[in-house]
C-alpha cells in the first residue's frame, strides 16, 4: 500500500508540470534560421552598422535549388537591428544554426567594433565555433553569393572555412571562440580571413591582421601560406625554387615550424626560428637529376628563409603578432611587468630563420 | 568494495564543473590561485585520509549508527542538525546552478519552476531509497557517463585551438601568496569522502593505501583539467570574462564528423544524469542523518515534512538566486565549508580515538 502512495504522489508531481508549461516551445515550422550574419558600416545614414541575416529558407521538395532570404536594418548595435529585423519576418527569430559571421571591410577597418564583437560572445544562442571572416567588398556582397555547387544556403563557405572541402594552405579560418581569445590576450593579435565575393564564387586566400582593435595589415596569398606553415595548421602547398633557368615546384608534405625566443644579457635579442620541410618534387621546367637534388634543397632553403624573415620583419613593423611570439615571452618569464619588456623587446627584435628542406621523392619519373 | 570509496570521491570531481569551482580559480589565476591548488592537493588527500580511515574501524556503519547509543543525545542532535547543513546547500547550488545551466542553454523559453519540479520529483524518489540503491544507481550514472566526458575532456586536450602558452603564462604566477578563497574551492574536488559518514554502510573491509594514491592522480588530473583548459581555449587574460568557463569550453569544441557538431549539447546531456545524483547523494546524506537524529523509527509526516522544507528551500533559492548572487555566495560558503569539514574530520578523529581508548 505504502509504495502505491509513493507512486500517486510522482505521478501527481509529474503532472503538474503539464501545468506550469504554458506556451514555451516553439515548433520548427514557426521559427527561421540564420545561417550567416553580416555587419556593414551603414550608408548615407546616421547609423553606425548595416545588419544583415541571412535566413535559409526550407523547401518542399529536394529538386528545387537551395532559397535564401536576406533581411537587413540599419542600426546603431546588433541588439537593436535584430530586434527590427524581427519586425520584419513571419517567424521567430534562431540563431543556433548561424556558423558563418562576416564583418564588412569598412567596418574591420574602423575603431570601436568591441560592442559587437562581444555581442556575439554574450548571446547564448550563437555558437562559439562560428567562423568570423572579413567580407570584400562588403559582408552583404558576401552574403549574396550562391555558387552553383551549393545545396544548402551558405554551405560553399561552411565548407571552405571548415576545412572539410577544400584543404589549402592559403586560407586561415577563424572560430569565434578564438577571435575573442586573441582579441583579449597580450601578446597574441587577432586574424581574420578575406573572402573576397565575385559573381559565383568565392576567394579566400589573404588574411587580415588586427591589432586589438581595428584591421591593420592585409597579407598576400603567398604571405598567407608562410603564416599558415608558421602557425603549424597546414601542410600541403606548393613552393616554387628558381635555379638559373629552372624552376621546380615542391609539393610540401610535412611542415613544423619552432620558435624560440632569447634574450642573451648585453647583446641584442633575437628569435630563432627553425622550419623544417618535408615534400615532393612535383613540377620541373628541365630535367633535374637525382645527384643534383640536393643543390636545389639548399637554394630552396635560402629562399624560404628569406621569405619569411621578410614576412616576419613586416609583421614587426606594423607592431602586430599574429604568432603569438609576446605570449611565449610572457609564458616563459616569471616577473609581474613581463608584458611591458615585451613592448620595450619587441620593434627591435631579430629574426634568425632557419630552415631546412628535404626532398623526398621525384613522383613516378626521376 | 573499494570501488564505492572512489565513486563518491570521482563524483565530485566531475560535478566541480557546476558549482563554479572553475570559475574561482580562474578569477584568482594571478592573484594566488596556482599556489592554491597546489596547496589544497596535499590537504585534500590528508583529510580523505584521516576520516577514511577513521570511520573504516567502524566497517559497515554509518555515522547515525556509530553514534546511536551516545549517552550525549543533545549533543548528537546539535552535531547532526549542524553538519547536515553542509550536504544541502551543497545539493542546494548544484541544483540552483544546474538549473540556471539548463534554462540558459537547453530551453530558455521553459520556466525555470517547471525544471525545477522535474529535477525534484526525481531527487526526491532517490534520496529515499536505501543506501545501498542509492550507490548502485550513483555507479550505473558513472558508468554510462564517465568514459564520454573522459573523451571530451581527450578531445580537448588533443584541441589545435589549445593554447599551452596561455596555461604557462598562468603557471608563471605560481609564486603569488595563495588565496583561501582559491584553496577553499580547490578543496571541494577531494570532499566527495566526506558522504562516507553515511554511505561507509557499505564499505566492507580496511581501505587500501592505492586508493588514496588513486585520489591523489585524479585530484591533479581533475584540478589541472579544470583549472587550465579553459585558459587555454579562452586566454588567460579573456577567460575570467565567462559566467561558465567550461561550458564555453565545451562549446569551443568541434566534431567535425559526429551527428551533433555542437559538444555542448552532449556535454550538458552528460552533466543532466550527474548532477542529478551528485544532488540526489548529498542530499541523502543530509537526509539520513536528519533522521539519525530521531530516535525512533522516522514517521511518515515527518518525512513529508522534511522533503517539503526541500522542495520549499529550492522553489526560493531558483526564485531569489541569479546567477551573479549565487556566484557571489558559492566564493564564501566554500570557505565555510572547508571550515566544517576539517572540523567534523577532526572532532570525528578525536571522538574516535577516546572511544576506542
Amino acid at each position: 500500500m505504502k509504495s502505491i502512495n509513493n507512486w500517486k504522489s510522482l505521478v501527481l508531481a509529474l503532472l503538474s508540470v503539464m501545468l506550469l508549461n504554458g506556451c514555451g516551445f516553439k515548433d520548427i515550422d514557426k521559427r527561421f534560421f540564420v545561417v550567416s550574419i553580416g555587419v556593414d558600416t551603414a550608408k548615407n545614414s546616421s547609423k553606425k552598422y548595416l545588419v544583415s541575416l541571412k535566413f535559409a529558407v526550407p523547401s518542399s521538395s529536394k529538386n528545387n535549388p537551395t532559397e535564401f532570404m536576406i533581411v537587413s536594418e540599419k542600426a546603431d548595435t546588433m541588439s537593436e537591428a535584430v530586434r527590427i529585423i524581427k519586425t520584419k519576418v513571419d517567424k521567430e527569430i534562431d540563431f543556433s544554426h548561424a556558423k558563418v559571421i562576416v564583418f564588412g571591410d569598412e567596418v574591420a577597418n574602423q575603431k570601436g567594433n568591441s560592442g559587437i564583437n562581444y555581442w556575439f560572445i554574450r548571446r547564448r544562442d550563437i555558437q562559439s565555433i562560428a567562423w568570423v571572416a572579413i567580407g570584400k567588398p562588403s559582408a552583404l556582397e558576401v552574403l549574396k553569393v550562391q555558387p552553383k555547387s551549393e545545396y544548402i544556403p551558405s554551405n560553399a563557405l561552411f565548407l571552405a572555412l571548415g576545412r572539410d572541402g577544400s584543404e589549402t594552405p592559403y586560407t586561415i579560418s577563424e572560430y569565434l571562440f578564438d577571435f575573442k581569445y586573441r582579441l583579449s590576450e597580450r601578446g597574441l593579435d587577432p586574424l581574420l580571413p578575406i573572402i573576397k565575393a565575385e559573381k559565383e564564387i568565392f576567394e579566400i586566400n589573404t588574411v587580415g591582421l588586427y591589432n586589438k582593435s581595428q584591421m591593420k595589415l592585409v597579407l598576400n596569398p603567398e604571405e598567407t601560406k608562410i603564416l599558415n606553415f608558421l602557425r603549424n595548421r597546414e601542410e600541403k602547398s606548393a613552393n616554387r625554387v628558381t635555379k638559373g633557368k629552372t624552376v621546380i615546384i615542391i609539393d610540401t608534405q610535412k611542415v613544423k615550424t619552432k620558435y624560440k625566443i632569447y634574450t642573451p644579457r648585453g647583446k641584442a635579442p633575437y628569435i630563432k626560428v627553425l622550419v623544417s620541410i618535408e615534400g615532393i618534387l612535383e613540377e620541373s621546367t628541365r630535367r633535374v637529376p637525382n645527384e643534383k637534388l640536393s643543390d636545389y634543397e639548399k637554394i630552396a632553403e635560402k629562399s624560404i628563409n628569406k621569405e619569411i624573415e621578410k614576412l616576419l620583419v613586416k609583421i614587426q613593423k606594423a607592431n602586430l603578432d599574429p604568432i603569438g611570439f609576446g605570449l611565449r615571452y610572457r609564458s616563459r618569464h616569471f616577473n609581474n611587468d613581463d608584458w611591458e619588456e615585451w613592448k620595450r623587446i619587441y620593434p627591435t627584435i631579430k629574426f634568425k630563420v632557419k630552415s631546412k628542406v628535404q626532398i623526398e621523392d621525384t613522383g613516378l619519373i626521376e | 568494495m573499494n570501488r564505492y570509496f572512489l565513486y563518491l570521491v570521482l563524483l565530485n570531481m566531475l560535478v566541480n564543473v557546476i558549482i563554479f569551482v572553475p570559475n574561482i580559480l580562474i578569477q584568482y589565476r594571478f592573484e594566488g590561485a596556482v599556489m592554491g591548488v597546489l596547496i589544497a592537493i596535499p590537504i585534500g588527500v590528508a583529510l580523505n585520509y584521516l576520516l577514511s580511515t577513521t570511520i573504516n574501524k567502524f566497517p559497515e556503519q554509518g555515522m547515525p549508527e556509530i553514534i546511536a547509543n551516545s549517552k550525549h543525545r543533545w549533543l548528537k542532535i546539535i552535531h547532526f542538525c549542524g553538519i547536515q547543513w553542509i550536504w544541502f546547500t551543497a545539493g542546494l547550488i548544484t541544483l540552483v546552478g544546474f538549473i540556471d545551466i539548463l534554462d540558459r542553454f537547453i530551453n530558455p523559453e521553459m520556466p525555470k519552476m517547471a525544471l525545477l519540479v522535474i529535477y525534484l520529483a526525481a531527487i526526491f524518489l532517490i534520496i529515499q531509497l536505501p543506501t545501498d540503491r542509492v550507490m548502485y544507481f550513483l555507479e550505473i550514472v558513472l558508468f554510462l557517463n564517465t568514459p564520454l566526458i573522459a573523451f571530451i575532456i581527450f578531445k580537448a586536450f588533443t584541441n589545435d585551438y589549445l593554447s599551452w602558452d596561455s596555461m604557462l603564462e598562468v603557471g608563471t604566477h605560481i609564486f603569488e601568496r595563495p588565496s583561501l578563497k582559491s584553496i577553499a574551492a580547490a578543496t571541494y574536488c577531494f570532499s566527495g569522502y566526506t558522504n562516507l559518514i553515511i554511505f561507509n554502510r557499505l564499505i566492507k573491509g580496511r581501505l587500501k593505501i592505492w586508493n588514496f594514491f588513486a585520489v591523489f592522480l585524479l585530484g591533479i588530473f581533475n584540478l589541472f583539467t579544470t583549472f587550465f583548459i579553459p585558459i587555454g581555449f579562452h586566454g588567460s587574460d579573456g577567460a575570467q570574462e565567462f559566467q561558465y568557463p567550461w561550458i564555453s569550453t565545451a562549446d569551443s569544441l568541434r566534431l567535425a564528423y559526429s551527428p551533433i557538431e555542437r559538444v555542448i549539447f552532449l556535454f550538458l546531456m552528460f552533466y543532466m544524469s550527474i548532477t542529478l545524483i551528485s544532488i540526489s547523494v548529498h542530499w541523502h546524506v543530509s537526509f539520513e542523518l536528519i533522521k539519525g537524529t530521531f530516535k525512533e523509527k522516522i514517521s511518515k509526516k515527518k518525512n513529508l515534512l522534511i522533503l517539503i522544507f526541500y522542495a520549499g528551500c529550492s522553489v526560493a533559492g531558483v526564485i531569489f538566486l541569479n546567477t551573479i548572487l549565487l556566484n557571489k555566495i558559492t566564493v564564501y560558503w566554500m570557505i565555510v565549508r572547508l571550515g566544517f569539514e576539517i572540523l567534523l574530520v577532526v572532532i570525528f578523529f578525536i571522538w574516535t580515538r577516546r572511544w576506542t581508548a
